[in-house]
């Protein structure tokens, strides 16, 4: 409904005009080879990456965990440059590579997050900014190694780039995307009692080690492929949780699927400013989900 | 960080101010250089450094080149360079080093940040000289300059000369009728091309062309598929550089890709406003009156 | 129904609990009573299976609980312990309602007796005008109530409450023992509940354990273990007994000089 009427508008704006009553075959082209693909990789990048932020916060008892704020993408990031610095031709091996970089950050920032008497929120959010940063010196410094052309490209990809859309990098995003939300919504309402306490959870009858690695193994998985396809896209899995939750309350049930469309609305619609704002040239994405999302995160943060 | 300040702060104490010993033998004088700033620069210039390799191709074609103490690590062309020590890069400097050399200038492009080290540089005399390329019509006057501070301005002369002439021969080739259109393609993922604060803007309509692109502000602007469609150019240019081998897949209905006019160009001529803008020139032109010599006709492959 | 036999537990190198045996007989109360750090929360969590004994073994309906999956577990045991402050808006409602986790499996919606389940918690606690409310709005002792609440709601037949009353007031107090002592009743559950009352203790619990460092001091009716000399050994405190006029049970007065 929402979703359908926001990607309706995303694909009839572009940076160059197109008629849907008189279509030319260069418009036709255009709409199907270019702003098609983007759009749906949005929508994709946008469900994926808030989901997975919404299951997290759930797991992680934290509402503000965030796979950008925790490292996760950083750690799909990392990897996705490694895939392409190593193993350039092999197309495939950047988002396995994205998706295991995302892996370790997770299980690093739980790792370290777990004080004597379990998790603790502001270790968490600690422990995130260590990963985060950490891994972005790392990034940076393969960075310096690479020659100037290919930094060039990958700077803007690093914040957040929609613009490298294909049809194949979207089959592989939009797989991941339904089977992460499919699995993680399986597992919401044992999130509902993770949410309250681990303990709690326990108490009565959640398998906790089972849902965790079933929660940070998807969370990783959707985080993965977003990253690979689109670079780090920043915010998306923080805010679109919250507005949801804001409007519909916080049974997991309701949150992690509504999550999806949200996020794809979100995303498609920070990509269609992006590419339209200074057309014909672009922003990268990334750039403007984070003018959103950081006044937002700071909101957040003094509310709590 | 403080390692550094402590070797600064040793050669300040511990050496003779070289200000002292250039005051004399050295009376110098104050030329006001590209961006306009007051440089004391020495009458006698035996001893510079190179922050650019576009400067460092400046220098030697001014003939002076073995008056150079230091260049960059990307400062590969001419071949007498690469054995030249080594200081750093454009945007990072190794200021000891540099200072460590004790040459008398050091010569920055505009791409430098330059108020990170210019102020350090001063203080041990050293001056610092901005070259501003704006565009290939200032290379062979630039050329001049550099001959006239290393006091090789004989070669230096010559040598501007010899660009002029092969600049104006390429004007005559060029043709005036029936520009193509000319999109020049800086990487291929993500689109990156040339805007209209670009040298290589007002060097494409010399070589007889006209940039499709010519008309976006900023210099480097990265470009949306959707308009890049749309612009149908009649000839692509390929700065050939490793992610750049293959015109982007939006092209492939373009005249440029339908008769074969893709034209791969060295990415060091076509990113160094230097001496060899010249030879890009030369280049480009051949290849837009058809009579393109050394370079890969290529289309985009299915 | 749940037994312990000769149960050790060790963290870190110290023994929490040394030789615990319990059989929980149906529809009884058994109170837990013992210094601070004498091991009672460590057997409440080994009882229903969050902790793993060093030593010795617990089981459910004759089965070993460690070979249990947690549903299982779940389906029979409930807690009833301090609650956790959660930064995210869960309803009064939904939060007992999560008590009734185990009766589905995978995604799910809660079924009419779910939900019908849930609200005569609701009511039992006198809890019925807060349903709509927010967790986080509610006061430390409404929200040990709901904590009660929850685990009514879920079925279980056998309850494990730590320190259940600590921040009611008087009312809400006898309420929660007169609540459990309902339960038990007529075979429906039996329970084990920690408290530092001890006169509660003898109103309500069938029988009374008494811990000290990990043992078990004295196991038996309320009148058999709290005696003088079994108070002052383990607390340390000198105390009058003496006889409650309305009930008839034992009546523990400290003597604080």
């Amino acid at each position: 409904m929402l979703l359908a009427a926001v990607l309706l508008l995303a694909t009839a704006l572009g940076s160059e005009r197109i008629s849907f009553l008189e279509m030319t075959q260069q418009q036709r082209t255009i709409l199907f080879d270019i702003r098609l693909p983007r759009v749906l990789l949005g929508a994709c990048v946008g469900a994926s990456l808030a989901v997975a932020g919404a299951s997290l916060q759930a797991l992680l008892r934290n509402p503000l965990a965030e796979p950008y704020l925790l490292g996760v993408s950083n750690g799909a990031a990392l990897g996705t440059m490694l895939a392409f610095v190593f193993f350039e031709s092999f197309v495939l091996a950047r988002p396995i590579m994205a998706f295991a970089g995302a892996g370790v950050a997770t299980v690093v920032v739980y790792q370290m997050a777990r004080g004597r008497a379990g998790m603790n929120v502001e270790r968490l959010v600690l422990s995130g900014v260590i990963v985060t940063t950490f891994l972005s010196s790392i990034i940076v410094l393969l960075t310096g190694l690479l020659d100037a052309a290919r930094l060039r490209g990958f700077t803007f990809w690093l914040l957040g780039d929609l613009s490298q859309a294909t049809w194949t990098g979207f089959y592989l995003t939009i797989a991941a995307a339904v089977l992460g939300t499919i699995l993680l919504t399986s597992q919401s309402r044992a999130l509902n009692l993770m949410m309250i306490g681990e303990r709690d959870a326990m108490d009565f009858g959640v398998e906790v080690g089972r849902v965790r690695l079933m929660v940070f193994g998807t969370s990783s998985l959707l985080v993965g492929t977003a990253v690979a396809a689109s670079g780090s896209v920043g915010y998306v899995g923080l805010i679109v949780p919250h507005l949801v939750r804001l409007a519909a309350g916080s049974d997991n049930r309701v949150v992690v699927p509504c999550s999806a469309i949200v996020g794809a609305a979100f995303v498609v619609l920070a990509d269609t400013f992006a590419r339209t704002a200074i057309a014909p040239r672009e922003l990268p994405v990334g750039a403007i989900t984070a003018l959103i999302g950081a006044p937002v995160f700071i909101y957040l943060l003094r509310r709590n | 960080m403080s390692l550094a300040a402590a070797v600064l702060l040793a050669l300040t104490f511990a050496c003779d101010k070289p200000d002292d010993i250039a005051k004399s033998t050295d009376a110098g004088r104050f030329i006001k250089d590209d961006l306009g700033r007051e440089v004391r620069m020495p009458l006698k210039l035996e001893r510079a450094v190179s922050l650019a390799p576009s400067i460092t191709e400046l220098v030697f074609a001014a003939g002076a080149g073995d008056k150079l103490v230091g260049v960059t690590t990307y400062c590969d062309f001419p071949a007498e360079a690469r054995s030249i020590q080594k200081i750093g890069d454009t945007q990072t400097p190794n200021i000891e080093s540099i200072i460590a050399l004790k040459p008398l200038v050091v010569f920055v492009s505009t791409a430098s940040q330059l108020e990170a080290f210019a102020k350090t540089l001063e203080e041990q005399s050293i001056a610092v000289y901005v070259v501003d390329v704006r565009g290939i019509d200032d290379v062979p006057n630039v050329v001049r300059q550099i001959g006239e501070f290393f006091g090789t301005l004989d070669r230096a002369n010559s040598a501007a000369d010899s660009l002029f002439k092969r600049m104006e021969a390429a004007r005559a080739n060029g043709t005036t009728t029936n520009r193509p259109r000319v999109f020049v393609q800086l990487s291929e993922e993500p689109l990156f091309t040339i805007g209209r604060d670009s040298f290589l803007t007002a060097l494409i309509e010399r070589a007889g062309g006209l940039s499709a692109t010519g008309d976006l502000p900023t210099g480097y602007p990265k470009l949306s598929k959707e308009t890049a469609s749309a612009l149908h150019p009649n000839v692509i240019i390929l700065s050939a550089s490793d992610d750049n081998q293959r015109p982007n897949d939006v092209f492939r209905d373009s005249p440029a890709v339908k008769t074969g006019r893709v034209f791969k160009v060295n990415a060091d001529i076509l990113s160094r406003p230097g001496p060899r803008l010249v030879d890009a020139l030369e280049e480009i032109s051949k290849d837009l009156t058809g009579g393109g010599s050394g370079t890969a006709n290529l289309s985009v492959p299915k | 129904m749940l037994a312990a036999r000769d149960i050790s537990v060790n963290f870190n190198g110290r023994d929490v609990l040394r030789g615990v045996s319990l059989d929980l007989r149906e529809s009884e109360i058994v109170a837990l009573v013992g210094p601070n750090g004498a091991g009672k929360t460590t057997l409440i969590r080994t009882l229903n299976g969050t902790v793993v004994p060093t030593a010795g073994q617990v089981t459910l309906n004759e089965r070993s609980l460690k070979s249990l999956p947690r549903r299982d577990v779940a389906r029979s045991i409930a807690v009833v312990a301090q609650e956790n402050e959660t930064k995210f808006p869960v309803k009064v409602s939904e939060f007992v309602l999560s008590g009734r986790f185990v009766y589905r499996r995978g995604f799910g919606w809660e079924t009419d007796k779910d939900v019908s389940a849930a609200k005569r918690a609701l009511a039992d606690c006198d809890l019925r005008e807060f349903a709509d409310r927010l967790m986080n709005e509610l006061s430390g002792g409404e929200r040990q109530r709901v904590v009660l609440a929850r685990a009514l709601a879920s079925g279980a037949e056998i309850l494990l409450l730590d320190e259940p009353t600590a921040n009611l007031d008087l009312a809400h107090q006898a309420m929660m023992f007169r609540l459990v002592r309902e339960r038990c009743e007529g075979g429906r559950a039996s329970a084990v509940v920690i408290t530092h009352d001890l006169n509660l203790t003898a109103e309500f619990a069938d029988r009374v354990m008494l811990l000290k460092n990990g043992k078990v001091f004295a196991l038996g009716a309320p009148t058999e273990v709290l005696t003088a000399e079994n108070v002052a050994s383990v607390f340390g405190v000198n105390v009058l007994l003496d006889q409650n006029p309305a009930s008839g049970k034992v009546r523990v007065t400290a003597i604080f000089n």
